[in-house]
């Protein structure tokens, strides 16, 4: 009975040594994650945004280049000139 | 309709028009475009980037969109419109307000900031009028307009400007080679939907020479030319919106 207490003894022992080896190695790879999530600069650390101007600018440049006013025939005395400046 | 009194003075080196609008406030808006890009003025924000001996700088918000509108009208009239003027405007990138460009490659904005000023100008008008810089002209409502070798024109909406040599000599660059331009023309005036639309499409028509009209006509745009010796060559489109009672859009 000695005998069979020492082995019990000796696998109850082995068990925790593995549950404290498995979450030890958890919890040194989620602080390595989380460590080079925040300092690592090859990681995004939020959102990633286009570089350039933004959309709204492009639209109302694009939407009025070489676009087309409207012109009738001159019914008054001109008020001002185009010329060459 | 009938535009209010006209107020004239000057700013940005040429004669300034207003109608229908506060003289104040379109001259603020003029001397805010003219400290910022300025080549005459060695404080301006340009004349600090192009001494910059930096490949890379930080500029203003405000210099950051205008150089990225100039970069877009550079690629819509294929670098007819350069503000590099020597044809190396694809080698200039800005991205937020990082500026990047080769040694030696100086920035001329003058192909976009007036015809932009007078379009921020503009939206100061209170009422039916106008803002005219040296003849770039932006219009509230429908204002009558004398042109370059006689006649007018009604703009009814939009802008219009005229390009060439007669007023200060060939100040026009030909970007294909870096000189004074040799074009066929006097002066082109364009319609635009802006006074920026109206100023890049007569100055590329202008460059462009006797392929002006076609490249006009070809994007609906109505242009109207004067030679040399005074002949009068108006597109389709002008025509049609102007003799047949039409407006052209």
């Amino acid at each position: 009975m000695a005998g069979n207490s020492r082995i019990e003894q000796a696998r109850h022992s082995a068990r925790m040594a593995k549950v404290w080896l498995g979450a030890l190695t958890a919890l040194v790879f989620g602080v390595a994650f989380v460590g080079a999530k925040t300092h690592a600069p090859g990681h995004t650390k939020g959102q990633a945004t286009p570089l350039g101007a933004p959309s709204s600018f492009e639209r109302a440049v694009r939407s009025s280049a070489l676009q087309s006013g409207q012109i009738a025939p001159a019914v008054q005395p001109p008020a001002v000139s185009s010329s060459t400046s | 309709m009938s535009v209010a009194a006209v107020e004239r003075f000057r700013a940005m080196g040429c004669e300034v028009a207003v109608a229908g609008g506060d003289p104040t406030a379109v001259a603020a808006v003029l001397e805010r475009w003219e400290d910022a890009f300025s080549l005459f003025r060695p404080e301006s924000e340009l004349s600090c980037v192009n001494a910059s001996p930096a490949l890379v700088v930080t500029v203003s918000p405000f210099f950051s969109a205008t150089l990225q509108t100039a970069l877009h009208i550079a690629s819509e009239t294929e670098g007819l419109v350069d503000p590099t003027i020597f044809g190396r405007w694809t080698e200039v990138a800005v991205s937020g307000r990082l500026l990047s460009r080769p040694p030696g490659v100086a920035l001329d904005l003058n192909g976009v900031v007036k015809a932009l000023a007078v379009d921020e100008a503009a939206e100061t008008l209170v009422g039916p009028g106008f803002v005219s810089v040296g003849g770039d002209i932006a219009v509230r409502g429908p204002v009558d307009v004398a042109l370059p070798a006689g006649g007018a024109v009604r703009v009814v909406a939009g802008g219009l400007a005229t390009s060439g040599t007669t007023s200060r000599g060939a100040h026009l660059v030909d970007p294909t080679t870096g000189a004074p331009s040799n074009s066929c023309w006097e002066q082109v005036t364009a319609s635009g939907r802006t006074c920026l639309a109206a100023d890049v499409a007569a100055k590329a028509a202008f460059l462009l020479g006797e392929r002006g009209p076609e490249w006009l006509e070809s994007r609906g745009i109505p242009g109207r030319f004067v030679s040399p010796e005074g002949d009068v060559l108006e597109s389709a489109c002008w025509s049609r919106a102007t003799q047949e009672h039409m407006t052209c859009t």
